[in-house]
């Protein structure tokens, strides 16, 4: 919103300079954006919040001005005198719905001569980003800007005589309006109408039919208030914009309205001539009056500080309210029609706070009482990400709004998938599912980074479709591209990423959140994760088609999702002590020679359940890949550990032990030992 | 040659024998004290010039010397014996690369909502977390914004397609609604998470994002406990030397609410591109809880009064790292994850 330094000194006595009282606005709560320089005068623009459509006019910021300099008004340019006319037989004007215009006022004038406006009027209509059109319409604006007071202009003479109805469009009715739009009407919208047919959306844009041109001579000046809730509907549903309808959404002054028409009327009669009115209203010619109760005591309780009554009444009055004592303490505050923001105690209560300054309420630091528990699923989400970073992995925020292609790209189900009725591009579709392709799409970036080791990760919600809202449930995702190296000091030591590292870090993370029942279990293309019977996750290793739909070329991903609420069920993080072991151990190794086909899981069970409760552990040290492996077979180290924890174990226990297992392998695997 | 020579060497020995590093320099050290020609030896050499009486006496100094000596000695050459005799010592090139489990790192975002958390639990905030998708109640009429007002064209929304009334959260404010309708005052609670409004994308805006939501109330709460909790925040954040400037402003759901701007960290106040040659820095909202909230949870505003603010996550990054871009967040660079 555009207003200029001269155009306000006509209202409010100003002493200080354009950027001071740019930065008093300011800290008023009109945030003033920028002050510029145009010829003799100052423009400035600022920011109007929405509770105060009184600052939408050079008068409602005077008088702001007026408030936070403490200083009054100028008195007002005197009312125009206007020759009575004649009277309004046959002329009427109709509203259907008062609810939809509670004023609506028209005065004809008879006899201008449109033409350009003089100089004074169009620089200021400039200043402030209004197109100068005529006399006419340029008054119309003046006062809109001026007052606050949207006004209108139809055409007297192609108008029918009988009046002005003020009623819902009919279906199917139709306008053109002045941008040369044909609009499709409909119940919703209001229309200001003749006899005949629509002339005018109410508050928002004239007819074209009806609109005053070089050679109107005689005008219909309308000026009414019409309700926010249907301007805005109508607005909304018609995709329209104007400085009427910004403020008719917002409020404009009921009271105001016929002696803005009456100073238009002159200022009209004055650059355009015409010397016949009549004049003619419906509705409510007087806002109801409004009071506020205000309650000394609860200023101090609500902003931290004292502040006497005098200086209340000060403030209050200092803003143009009527403010009478009723009690000690108890103030009958009358607000004017203009302040629509002010209505009950609180407001009264910001209004004191702004003028006093906020400034200058001191700070405090308050004890906190809190009945509000501890959320663990916090820490434990604070968990999660340190010990993914402690194994080197990064943490990505990616979008949560994807397109369906993206889904379909990655070769997974749309199926019960959340849609989203007003994206703003394809991007914006659907909620996801799953994290895959946005980790996908991730990788694919740093790629082309040229990074060689990726690993990253993610903990976010996911979203499926559900009968009564939407399921939200919080995972982890993390992938993995690339290769791991560093130099030791007997050489570079390169680690490729795959399934296994996946397993790694799932291991690692539910063993040090206290979950030990975990198992893992091929499925197709793809890994299962397991709690107990329940499904805690997916490993994935896409295929080549699907990493190229992600510009992912000769590298190979593997990506993991885990369901954190699933994993927040189970853990533990209770500690227990178990004692030390007592006695020492003995260490056997079983080097074997297997089918290709034999898993690690079939093996260590066998060695488990023949070794028995002697057995420790039993892990796979090392491959064997050498020439005396024959094709199709394999070579494992299997490192077996024995301890009692009542004895020193001695070799003599050991060795059968070590022998029948060794034989169990045999039979059932057809193992050879090396 | 008198006393004040051994007591002059004495004083030294310390010094000296510390700055032994090597075999080499030990030798060196035993044959200045102890050699033929050694300092003990002059010393030896001068007792027939004494005075008879003095002889035995000064004998016997010069004997407790050259056993202290010969004991320093011992001890540095067992010191010195382990160090090279265990084949120690450091060999290898220095410049090479050194060899460590690479470290993660958490995302900015994350960084900076944990420090905020931080700052909060340490005054006594519990923190929450609260659905992306609410309810149009929870995100609109509860806070006090009217469907149909100008003040809701602030906060544009995106709508689920099959479900009516349901949306992604503009803000974090809507768990201000479910945590005083879930619990009774006193309440101080902050509330991290993603929010969503359908805007453009460009360098400063996103059309997702993380906020910070955080509120209290209680019994008297005031407008002066809002400018305090939150000056104690921003210094904590951004350094105990910034001014801050509370503006008054709108929001439906505070009243006497207040935009509260830093002075500027990259100029001090003297004005700069990155604000805008004001020399602030606008960094949250914030406002004391409208009584219509408080009659939507079922809270009498009569007995209490509270204060709630929040912020964009990205936005205080931006500010406190330096960061240009927005998008930058969530276009995951590594080179850019790598920085924090």
């Amino acid at each position: 919103m555009k207003f200029t330094y001269n155009w306000l000194k006509d209202f409010a006595n100003i002493k200080i300079a354009p950027s001071a009282l740019a930065e008093k606005l300011t800290m008023a709560g009109l945030e003033v954006t920028s002050v510029r320089k145009l010829d003799s005068d100052f423009v400035f623009e600022a920011e109007v919040t929405s509770n105060r459509p009184d600052l939408l006019s050079i008068l409602g910021i005077a008088r702001e001005i007026a408030a936070i300099t403490s200083t009054k008004l100028k008195p007002g340019a005197p009312k125009p005198k206007i020759k009575p006319g004649a009277k309004s037989a046959g002329f009427k004007i109709a509203v259907t719905d008062k609810k939809d215009c509670p004023l609506y006022t028209a005065r004809i004038i008879r006899g201008v001569k449109v033409g350009p406006s003089p100089a004074w009027l169009r620089e200021r209509l400039e200043a402030v980003g209004c197109r100068s059109i005529n006399n006419i319409v340029d008054i119309t604006n003046y006062f809109l800007f001026q007052y606050g007071q949207p006004l209108h202009a139809f055409d007297w003479d192609k108008l029918q005589k009988g009046g002005i109805v003020v009623r819902r469009a009919a279906k199917n009715e139709s306008i053109t309006t002045i941008d040369g739009d044909i609009k499709e009407l409909i119940p919703e919208i209001l229309v200001i109408t003749d006899d005949q047919k629509a002339v005018a959306i109410a508050g928002i844009m004239g007819g074209a039919d009806t609109e005053v041109s070089d050679n109107t001579q005689n005008i219909l000046l309308e000026a009414a208030v019409f309700d926010p809730v249907v301007v805005r509907r109508g607005r909304c549903l018609l995709g329209l914009d104007s400085e009427s309808a910004y403020r008719f959404e917002r409020g404009v002054d009921l009271n105001s309205v016929e002696e803005v028409s009456l100073r238009a009327t002159g200022l009209i009669q004055e650059l355009a001539g015409g010397n016949y009115y009549l004049a003619a209203a419906a509705g409510l010619r007087r806002a109801p009056a409004k009071k506020v109760n205000l309650n000394c005591a609860n200023v101090k309780r609500l902003l931290g500080i004292e502040i006497a009554a005098p200086r209340i009444k000060k403030i209050l009055s200092g803003l143009g309210l009527t403010v009478k004592s009723l009690a000690k303490d108890r103030l009958d505050v009358a607000i004017p029609s203009y302040r629509r923001d002010l209505n009950t105690a609180i407001d009264l209560i910001e209004e004191i706070a702004r003028i006093f300054g906020y400034e200058n309420i001191p700070t405090t630091v308050p004890a906190v009482a809190n009945s509000a528990t501890l959320n663990t699923a916090i820490d434990l989400v604070s968990m999660v990400k340190g010990i993914l970073v402690g194994l080197g992995s990064s943490e990505v925020t990616t979008y949560s709004l994807i397109d369906k292609k993206s889904l379909q790209d990655a070769g997974i189900s749309g199926a019960d998938t959340v849609e989203i009725r007003n994206p703003l591009s394809r991007e914006q579709e659907i909620l996801r599912p799953t994290l895959i392709p946005s980790l996908m799409r991730c990788v694919s970036y740093n790629l082309n980074q040229k990074q060689n080791s990726i690993s990253i990760f993610e903990v976010a919600k996911v979203f499926c479709s559900r009968q009564a809202s939407p399921k939200e449930e919080l995972v982890l995702g993390f992938a993995l591209c690339g290769t791991r190296s560093w130099l030791s000091e007997q050489g570079l030591v390169k680690d490729n990423f795959g399934v296994l590292h996946l397993k790694g870090i799932t291991e690692t993370l539910l063993q040090r959140l206290g979950i030990n029942d975990y198992s893992f279990v091929s499925k197709g293309d793809a890994v299962e994760v397991l709690l107990g019977e329940q499904k805690l996750g997916t490993f994935l290793k896409p295929a080549r088609e699907i990493r190229e739909r992600f510009d992912i070329k000769n590298k190979e991903v593997v990506i993991a999702q885990l369901s954190l609420e699933t994993i927040f069920k189970s853990c533990n993080l209770a500690r227990k002590f178990s004692p030390l072991p007592l006695y020492p151990g003995i260490f056997r190794d079983l080097s074997l020679i297997l089918k290709e086909d034999v898993l690690a899981q079939d093996l260590l069970a066998t060695i488990r359940q023949q070794a028995g409760n002697l057995l420790e552990t039993a892990s796979i040290i090392d491959y064997y890949r050498g020439k005396q492996i024959p094709p199709g077979y394999k070579g494992l180290t299997i490192s077996c550990f024995y301890r009692s924890p009542e004895r020193t174990l001695t070799e003599e226990q050991v060795n059968p032990l070590h022998a029948s297992t060794c034989r169990a392998l045999e039979e059932r695997f057809s193992a050879r030992l090396r | 040659m008198s006393g004040v020579d051994i007591a002059s060497i004495k004083t030294n020995l310390e010094a000296q024998i510390s700055a032994v590093t090597s075999s080499a320099e030990l030798e060196e050290f035993r044959l200045k004290y102890l050699g033929r020609r050694g300092v003990l030896a002059e010393l030896t050499a001068v007792i027939p010039s004494l005075p008879k009486e003095q002889r035995a006496a000064f004998g016997q100094e010069v004997n407790v010397l050259k056993d202290r000596i010969a004991g320093l000695i011992d001890e540095k050459q067992r010191y010195l014996g382990v160090a090279t005799a265990a084949g120690g010592g450091i060999k290898v090139d220095i410049g090479l690369p050194g060899i460590a489990q690479e470290l993660g790192h958490l995302h900015p975002v994350t960084q900076v909502i944990t420090e905020i958390c931080g700052i909060f639990t340490r005054l006594g905030f519990a923190v929450m977390e609260g659905p992306e998708v609410e309810s149009e109640y929870n995100n609109f009429t509860g806070l006090n914004i009217p469907l149909e007002h100008p003040s809701r064209d602030a906060f544009d929304t995106f709508y689920l397609k099959d479900y009516q009334k349901l949306l992604l959260r503009s803000h974090t404010s809507p768990v201000q609604i479910r945590a005083m309708k879930a619990a009774k005052p006193p309440l101080a609670v902050v509330v991290p998470g993603r929010v969503y409004r359908p805007d453009a994308v460009d360098a400063s805006h996103l059309f997702v994002f993380h906020q910070i939501e955080g509120f209290m109330v209680d019994k008297d709460i005031a407008f002066s406990d809002l400018k305090g909790v939150l000056e104690v925040f921003a210094k904590a954040v951004f350094g105990q030397k910034i001014k801050m400037r509370f503006r008054p402003h709108f929001f439906p759901f505070t009243e006497p609410s207040a935009e509260v701007d830093i002075s500027c960290i990259i100029c001090q106040g003297k004005g700069c591109s990155v604000c805008g040659r004001k020399g602030w820095l606008e960094i949250l909202g914030s406002g004391m809880i409208h009584p219509e909230v408080f009659r939507h949870v079922g809270y009498d505003p009569a007995k209490f009064s509270g204060f709630a603010f929040g912020m964009g996550i990205e936005r205080i990054a931006m500010l406190k790292y330096g960061i240009d871009d927005i998008r930058l967040f969530f276009e995951n660079d590594l080179r850019f994850l790598k920085q924090f």
